[in-house]
């Protein structure tokens, strides 16, 4: 059920909170085993939240409604481990304000979700909580580094989900669990409570079923009232045929025919070229790796030897580049913005694919693009850092299958135009319905 | 002047890590080449084309926004 259906059944009295809850602990319970979305369950509070919400009587437009977030965002009382051994035992002190803002909504937290290691990965497979699976396909990889998020999502085990992005961590596992997904405009959302990993990009937003459902979680944590009706007439699109070009002809294939069904509807599109895409890699390096190393340098002193091989390579990496190199990147950076900037003078919303592979398999680093194995992290780079590079909200929505695994079209828009991407993405899932499939249930 | 695109002699990124207090083993240092190895030449690309005029843009949110 959407979060969207299940707020308006809870309002209607048709269900309690205590009911709704207990639905999904039982579903947790039954399931997760398999999939390892959830690092904490938080069983008996959220059952004593639920109840203490009957007493409420103000009831905002998520009461009663079970989420939970990725386990890099605060909930008091609560452990917050990053999926590291170093934060295995820390309990947050206070609820993140994303999540003060759930709760102000009316939400119940059910848990905290699996994560990359220190949300510094994109396929959430920790060495010490293990790796979340893919619901679509157990041997395969959510995405991250919010891949508790997609597989929570995607199997019912939430009825909405918060995950963060720094650079594609909603927009991947989104993609690869067939599932909604939106990265928020850099600034909407408060990152206090969120354990960092780069000040200029982290964004925290919605994992959900459905577009309707992000714009619910979204309006809750950023404060916005966005309107998703009105449809896509006169919309112009800009499609990065650049990054079409990049990924698996398949995958190209079912993102034209997604951005065909937005033209049926009334948008215009055309092909654009986006100014320095190619660069837009190798910019945000250089302003993420010395910030995430900055963010950890004192664990990197005292326990080096406690992150997991990889993302302890990745911060000795910011370690060693040469100062000036933060300075180069923040530099281009302003003259990437704006190109990017001018782009939205003549475009409404950007196309492209938000991914371009389908979900490969647990322990495979090195995948297929192009006709060349090529390493993940190197795969996906071209595809989620222009947009987070210059703090763009971007939706990913699912718009087809290949090999019996989800395809994700992501629309790009305007910073600060969250409430345009939603709208376009809310009009293609009217007219779609890849939205509605579901993975069978793994037990 | 620009970046060198060669990544550091292993003894030097040893050093370097000892003067910020890091101790990483030889695995790590591996690693690390593997990543310089990718980034500074592309990073030295990226000096050669910025006009000195640009700026940086604001570190820690976008223009004209507020974290």
């Amino acid at each position: 059920m959407t979060a969207a259906r299940l707020a308006r059944e809870l309002r209607a009295g048709e269900l309690s909170p205590r009911e709704a809850v207990q639905t999904y602990l039982d579903r947790i319970e039954r399931i997760d085993g398999e999939l390892n979305a959830y690092i904490t369950v938080r069983a008996e509070q959220a059952l004593a939240e639920a109840d203490a919400l009957e007493a409420v009587a103000e009831r905002g437009p998520l009461w009663g409604v079970p989420v939970a977030v990725k386990d890099v965002i605060d909930v008091a009382g609560t452990r917050t481990t990053a999926a590291s051994k170093i934060l295995s035992e820390n309990v947050a002190t206070r609820d993140a304000t994303a999540v003060e803002r759930l709760r102000r909504a009316g939400a119940v937290v059910l848990g905290k979700l699996n994560t990359h290691e220190f949300a510094f990965g994109a396929m959430t497979t920790s060495q010490h909580f293990g790796p979340a699976h893919n619901p679509w396909s157990l041997d395969r990889i959510c995405g991250g580094s919010s891949g508790g998020s997609g597989a929570a999502a995607a199997a019912g085990l939430a009825a909405g989900t918060l995950g963060t992005d720094t650079a594609g961590s909603i927009r991947i596992p989104a993609a690869f669990c067939g599932v909604t997904g939106l990265r928020p405009s850099s600034g909407l959302v408060p990152n206090d409570g969120v354990v960092p990993v780069s000040w200029t990009f982290d964004a925290v937003g919605p994992i959900a079923r459905s577009v309707e459902d992000c714009a619910l979680l979204f309006d809750a944590i950023a404060g916005t009232r966005s309107v998703v009706e009105g449809g896509v007439e006169g919309l112009r699109v800009g499609v990065v045929e650049a990054l079409l070009d990049l990924a698996d002809p398949r995958v190209a294939d079912a993102v034209r025919a997604g951005v065909a069904t937005l033209v049926a509807l009334g948008a215009s599109a055309e092909p654009i070229e986006v100014p320095m895409l190619a660069e837009a890699g190798t910019i945000k390096q250089l302003v993420m790796l010395p910030e995430a190393t900055n963010a950890h340098l004192e664990w990197l002193r005292t326990r080096l030897a406690d992150y997991g091989a990889d993302v302890r390579a990745r911060l000795l990496a910011g370690l060693f580049l040469p100062a000036t190199a933060y300075v180069t990147g923040q530099r281009a950076r302003r003259g990437y913005c704006e190109g990017v900037d001018r782009l939205f003078e003549r475009f409404d919303v950007l196309a492209a694919p938000a991914m371009p592979i389908v979900a490969p398999r647990i322990g495979e680093n090195e995948v297929e693009v192009g006709g060349e194995r090529v390493a993940f992290r190197l795969a996906v780079i071209p595809f989620n850092s222009p947009w987070s590079l210059a703090g763009l909200p971007v939706l990913s929505v699912p718009c087809g299958f290949v090999d019996g695994l989800p395809v994700g079209l992501a629309l790009v828009g305007a910073r600060h135009a969250d409430e345009t991407v939603l709208r376009a993405g809310h009009a293609f899932q009217r007219a779609t319905d890849w939205h509605d499939r579901r993975p069978p249930d793994p037990v | 002047m620009q970046s060198s695109p060669e990544p550091p002699a292993f003894e030097h990124l040893r050093a370097q890590a000892a003067s910020l207090g890091v101790d990483p083993t030889d695995a790590d240092l591996e690693a690390v080449l593997g990543f310089l190895a990718t980034i500074l030449p592309a990073l030295v690309e990226i000096e050669r084309g910025l006009p000195l005029e640009t700026a940086p843009a604001d570190p820690y949110a976008p223009a004209g926004e507020t974290a």
